[in-house]
């Protein structure tokens, strides 16, 4: 079979938009599904009260990272034509520190301040202002960025490649480390939950 | 027994600790559930256009745009925002991201009028005022749209999409975020908890 | 046997756990360089001669300043710095697949006499590049009827006319309408139309084509 369907042509660029949109719409849906239109869940996974936010996450990054690894192996689709993004590694690191920050204290992130605005929290309505004005800022202040914006490149490359390990193995211990994230998630819950209320739900 | 109802409903234990947000707003799903459909999402993202999801970027062509009608020669000689703009071909906005984030938005809508989610509220902790909270987002938002930029993606695009291609940035992304959030968290407790 | 009854989470957990042990043992999971073609079909494709492009027809396009395909030729850099057909990117065969062409990109492949542009068509078409398409004859026939027309020999008024409108189609490409018995069938004096390439004429300049983003 030839997937990814759009690189080989089935095609074109007016229905990928299309596609975007309910590619999109099934994103917010799932996010709202997880109760992610929440700043006050979604922050509470920096409290320990209520880890939703690394069960979603994680769940959803290891099944399209297995379905995506079977249906190559499989040679349904053409692993090599889907887009990886380029490694930064340290304007990377700093991005996701600085993101994280953004995170605890707006409460949301793109993705799910959108669904948030969009159920009427009106934190959410504010906080997509606030990604606006970071970007302008951003977008200002790059010229002084530009160097350490594209500081340690390191290609599109993927943790089987970096280590030197077969994917499948990869594949096999990112499952095995996000099964025992959940175990341990569900423990820190039990032990944390009954002693602060009223946060998440 | 292990029903899906039974499965989808929030245990007991955690629903004795709920504010009264909404009578009739029904619970969320399973986190793993909702997850696994997050993931087959992501998966038929892959699958039919070779490519994963992604937020930032579509607010990223938004404001190129909207700088470009406000300050267009200052703005062409920016290379981040011209980045986004393109060669002029084609309409910045007739961008697959920025269609995908219009369909987020309808989805959660969707999402929320089903489960009786939509109203107009304010997410925040008992100890502080609402007021502060909106300042609060906003600053959260402008902190976020900055480093999302720095590290060229935010959650949904690098730590879902580079997660789950397992690129090496996106994973050391993740981590940096989780480390990120929880080592500020206690500076802001008072919003939260 | 005493029933194992498992909650929805633990059996996720459980077809989880199992694919990614299996995962271990899979091979991997790039295609790489192999690829599987129907040989029947492409059998019947090169029958039906519908992956030409004759030489007209791409003057033709040139000339109108079409920017809906890309020229590729597939020879040596040393061939193609000699003289090249106006818009042709040079992709030499054997760099053709790290060249990031894409599949819904039409591709127009050229070569000298057309030997190696077919066989490139091949390697693309198995690759399933099916938007690639081969200039009948290659680059002789280019010189032959575009750069350096001759008129037929006792030619009908039709065909002088033609001929005419064939000296103004060389005339553009720089080359020399032959006349005489003389054969000054040359590429080494070509004056090169200026025309706008597709790789300089991107105003972004990070990118040479119209590449769409497709980060976050």
């Amino acid at each position: 079979m030839n997937a990814p369907f759009f690189k080989f042509g089935y095609f074109g660029e007016e229905t990928s938009l299309i596609v975007a949109f309910i590619i999109g719409i099934g994103f917010g849906f799932f996010l709202e599904r997880a109760g992610f239109g929440s700043g006050r869940k979604l922050a509470a996974q920096f409290y320990l009260t209520d880890l939703t936010v690394f069960k979603v996450m994680f769940t959803a990054i290891v099944t399209a990272m297995v379905g995506l690894f079977w249906l190559s192996v499989f040679g349904i689709v053409d692993l090599s034509l889907v887009y990886v993004s380029q490694t930064y590694l340290v304007p990377q690191i700093v991005g996701g520190l600085i993101l994280g920050v953004g995170f605890v204290v707006g409460g949301y992130c793109p993705g799910t301040s959108c669904v948030a605005a969009s159920t009427g929290k009106y934190d959410g309505m504010m906080y997509l202002v606030g990604i606006i004005t970071g970007i302008v800022v951003f977008g200002e202040a790059f010229p002084l960025l530009k160097d350490f914006y594209s500081a340690t490149p390191m290609g599109k490359i993927t943790i089987p490649e970096l280590v030197g390990v077969s994917y499948g193995l990869v594949v096999f211990l990112a499952i095995l480390m996000a099964l025992g994230g959940f175990v341990g998630a569900e423990w820190v819950e039990k032990k944390f939950a009954t002693k602060v209320k009223g946060v998440g739900q | 027994m292990s029903t899906l109802s039974e499965a989808i409903e929030v245990n007991e234990v955690e629903e004795q600790t709920l504010p009264k947000v909404e009578q009739n707003a029904q619970p969320f799903w399973n986190p793993y559930l909702a997850g696994t459909g997050l993931g087959l999402v992501l998966l038929a993202a892959f699958v039919i256009m070779g490519r994963g999801l992604g937020a930032s970027g579509a607010f990223s062509s938004l404001v190129s745009v909207g700088m470009q009608a406000v300050a267009p020669e200052h703005t062409s000689a920016n290379g981040f925002f011209t980045e986004y703009l393109g060669d002029g071909t084609h309409n910045p906005l007739k961008d697959w991201l920025v269609f995908e984030v219009i369909g987020v938005i309808v989805g959660g809508f969707i999402s929320g009028i089903l489960a009786h989610r939509v109203k107009g509220s304010i997410e925040k902790g008992p100890r502080i005022s609402s007021g502060r909270r909106l300042l609060l987002a906003f600053l959260g938002g402008g902190i976020m749209g900055f480093g999302a930029k720095l590290a060229r993606g935010c959650t949904s695009g690098q730590a879902l999409t580079g997660g789950a291609l397992l690129g090496v940035g996106s994973w050391a992304f993740m981590l940096a975020v989780f480390a990120g959030g929880y080592a500020v968290a206690y500076f802001f407790r008072r919003q939260w908890t | 046997m005493k029933k194992i009854q498992l909650s929805l989470n633990q059996k996720l957990a459980l077809i989880l756990g199992i694919l990614g042990f299996l995962a271990a043992f899979a091979g991997s999971p790039y295609t790489g360089n192999t690829a599987t073609m129907n040989v029947k079909e492409l059998a019947l494709l090169v029958e039906k001669q519908t992956d030409h492009v004759s030489v007209e027809e791409l003057a033709d396009w040139i000339i109108k300043g079409r920017a809906d395909h890309r020229l590729i030729d597939v020879r040596s850099v040393k061939e193609y710095e000699e003289y090249y057909i106006p818009t042709a990117e040079n992709i030499p065969v054997a760099s053709l697949f790290d060249a990031g062409l894409q599949r819904n990109e039409k591709l127009i492949l050229y070569s000298e006499g057309g030997i190696h542009a077919a066989q490139a068509w091949f390697l693309l078409k198995a690759q399933r590049y099916n938007n690639s398409y081969i200039l009948k004859d290659g680059l002789a026939e280019w010189k032959d009827r575009i750069l350096f027309p001759s008129p037929a020999e006792n030619a009908s008024p039709e065909e002088r006319s033609a001929f005419e409108k064939r000296k103004t189609v060389s005339a553009f490409f720089g080359g020399t309408p032959q006349t005489g018995t003389a054969d000054t069938k040359t590429t080494a004096q070509i004056a090169m139309p200026k025309l706008d390439m597709p790789s300089a004429s991107a105003a972004s300049g990070s990118a040479p084509k119209k590449k769409k983003k497709e980060g976050c």
